[in-house]
């Protein structure tokens, strides 16, 4: 790849020649040329990522409007995707809610009957809804992901025919698996009335913590949804990333048996914050932790954007490489 | 003088390929600075206008990038080098409905397809009626696209596209499939929209087929045009190079 290292090259000396510049400012005359020069091309340098800058904010602005005239297609899709699912299946619309049941009275075995980990110093809460509350969010999160990784591929057809926001695919899918999440939900609600236990106010802090959990989502699903149009390695591999990643998000442990040494760690990966904050909030009843929440938010904005730009930059060789 | 409504300027459109196969091949020709990928140019420097309301058929051996051309025309592609401007909502009929869920019933599908398509719901609802009158499919309407014979599917897929009122309709060897009274079907519409200053792009095998419909033709062979104009003239060159072969 000349192209690179020739950039990385031409940087370098100029800021080498910049270093120079600044050391020797009696040579100032004699190198009235060189500095002129590097000044110029710094601040051209500036332009350029204030010229990027600009030109992601005002694709976002271009796609949302996109997306809002396109929005009876996103309604269709997240149609097509709840509709198609469970046709020609008995038990039908049935699985969403059987299937995290399910996942949770095996691992509430598991965990709490076999390895017996302790669900934190509040008690005498059953251990099966201290996982349920952890397991439904990080199903949506990780079903989300992988049907997002995927969606694009899964779409070849229209996308080479037909032109319309190619964001929609995955926005869509993400959204299907909203609706499957609100389902799932009702068991958790049924399950809490049943042990009688107690909410506060505080429950409403699930919304903000709900949003910053999708856009965290969304970042990452249009990052790996691209990436996976152009080198299907990808969902093998994002796969593996799921399940080590459960492990290091508190879902079937609680958040304080994470030693102190690793706290930066779980403070800098969205998912374990937001995972400790429902817990807080829904079974706690208190607040969640405000400094993590907005580190968490900060992190999802900037995967958002990061996975966005890519995304945008990917969109044209789409169809050339489906 | 109608208005130029698309238009290629000096367009040509390059594929890479990866030629390596393998990862344990990728990786030596990429440390060795090998190419790690071949360009193949599916059109070279390609103009022509095409103005409201005329037909064109697009003419050419398999492989020559006709439907690169219509994928371009639709914007799913963009160009490697060179302009392309396109004025108007286009509906594409590149192939059988791309849009279309085998899962979902033929409504459902029609509400998916016309959604695809740019349509809104209550335009869909206005002209539910009509569609399935049109695709000659009532009886197995309520039933998932699956089990739909191609002939079926594409009556459905014709039916959808052509209720998207469009300024641009690009019809793409579909009609291949439908039986004859239903080709006729179509050619009638297609002649209505015609009337109607409907600019229509037109691909087929069939030169009979374009002769009879189209006014002007583009002819295109390896990548590149070999001529344009009026359809009798480009069919018979085209014809010709058939000949000699």
């Amino acid at each position: 790849m000349p192209g690179v290292t020739n950039g990385v090259r031409v940087k370098f000396s100029s800021f080498q020649s910049l270093v120079n510049c600044y050391k020797d400012q009696s040579h100032k005359k004699v190198f009235g040329d060189k500095i002129f020069r590097t000044i110029k091309a710094s601040t051209c340098f500036q332009n350029q990522s204030w010229m990027v800058y600009n030109e992601l904010m005002l694709a976002i602005v271009k796609e949302i409007r996109d997306i809002i005239k396109w929005r009876e297609l996103l309604a269709q899709m997240v149609g097509r995707e709840v509709k198609a699912r469970y046709k020609q299946s008995i038990l039908g619309y049935f699985w969403i809610i059987l299937n995290p049941l399910a996942q949770m009275l095996v691992m509430s075995f598991a965990f709490s009957i076999i390895l017996r980990i302790p669900t934190n110093a509040t008690g005498n809460i059953p251990y099966s809804v201290f996982l349920f509350v952890a397991l439904l969010p990080w199903t949506l999160f990780a079903n989300s992901l992988s049907s997002a990784c995927s969606s694009l591929v899964n779409s070849a057809s229209l996308i080479t025919k037909v032109y319309f926001p190619r964001t929609i695919l995955v926005l869509s899918t993400v959204s299907a698996k909203m609706i499957d999440f609100a389902l799932a939900l009702s068991v958790l609600v049924i399950y809490m009335i049943v042990y009688q236990l107690p909410v506060t106010l505080n429950i409403l802090w699930v919304i903000p913590i709900f949003l910053i959990q999708q856009i965290f989502t969304m970042g990452l699903s249009l990052f790996f949804a691209a990436a996976n149009l152009l080198y299907r390695d990808i969902q093998y591999l994002l796969s593996l990333l799921l399940v080590l990643w459960m492990y290091v998000t508190p879902v079937i442990y609680p958040a304080d048996l994470v030693p102190e040494k690793y706290q930066l760690v779980f403070q800098l990966n969205p998912m374990a914050v937001i995972i400790n904050a429902y817990r807080q909030t829904v079974l706690g009843g208190g607040m969640p932790n405000l400094l993590s929440i907005s580190i968490a938010l900060a992190v999802s904005l900037l995967v958002l954007l990061i996975g966005f730009a890519y995304f945008k930059s990917r969109e044209k060789i789409f169809s050339d490489n489906i | 003088m109608s208005e130029t409504v698309i238009t290629f300027q000096n367009v040509t459109k390059k594929f890479a390929f990866q030629s390596q196969k393998t990862f344990k091949e990728f990786l030596p020709a990429l440390i060795r600075g090998e190419e790690t990928s071949k360009g193949f140019t599916a059109l070279d420097n390609i103009s022509f206008e095409i103005k409201k309301g005329e037909s064109v058929g697009i003419i050419g051996p398999n492989g020559s990038g006709k439907s690169t051309i219509l994928k371009l025309i639709a914007g799913v592609m963009s160009p490697t080098t060179g302009k392309i401007q396109v004025k108007g909502q286009i509906s594409p009929l590149i192939e059988l409905g791309a849009g279309m869920h085998p899962e979902l019933t033929g409504r459902e599908n029609i509400y998916l397809n016309g959604a695809i398509l740019g349509l809104k719901r209550k335009q869909i609802d206005a002209n539910l009626q009509s569609i399935i009158d049109f695709s000659e499919i009532a009886e197995f309407i309520d039933q998932p696209v699956k089990h739909y014979s191609s002939g079926m599917y594409m009556r459905l897929a014709f039916a959808i596209a052509i209720h998207v009122n469009p300024e641009i309709l690009i019809v793409d060897e579909i009609l291949a499939v439908g039986d004859d009274a239903f080709q006729k079907k179509c050619f009638r519409k297609m002649e209505e929209f015609k009337r109607n200053k409907i600019t229509i792009i037109f691909v087929s095998h069939s030169l009979e087929q374009v002769k009879m419909f189209c006014d002007k033709a583009i002819y295109i062979n390896h990548s590149k045009l070999i001529s344009q104009g009026e359809v009798d003239n480009v069919c018979q060159e085209y014809e010709q190079t058939i000949n000699k072969k």
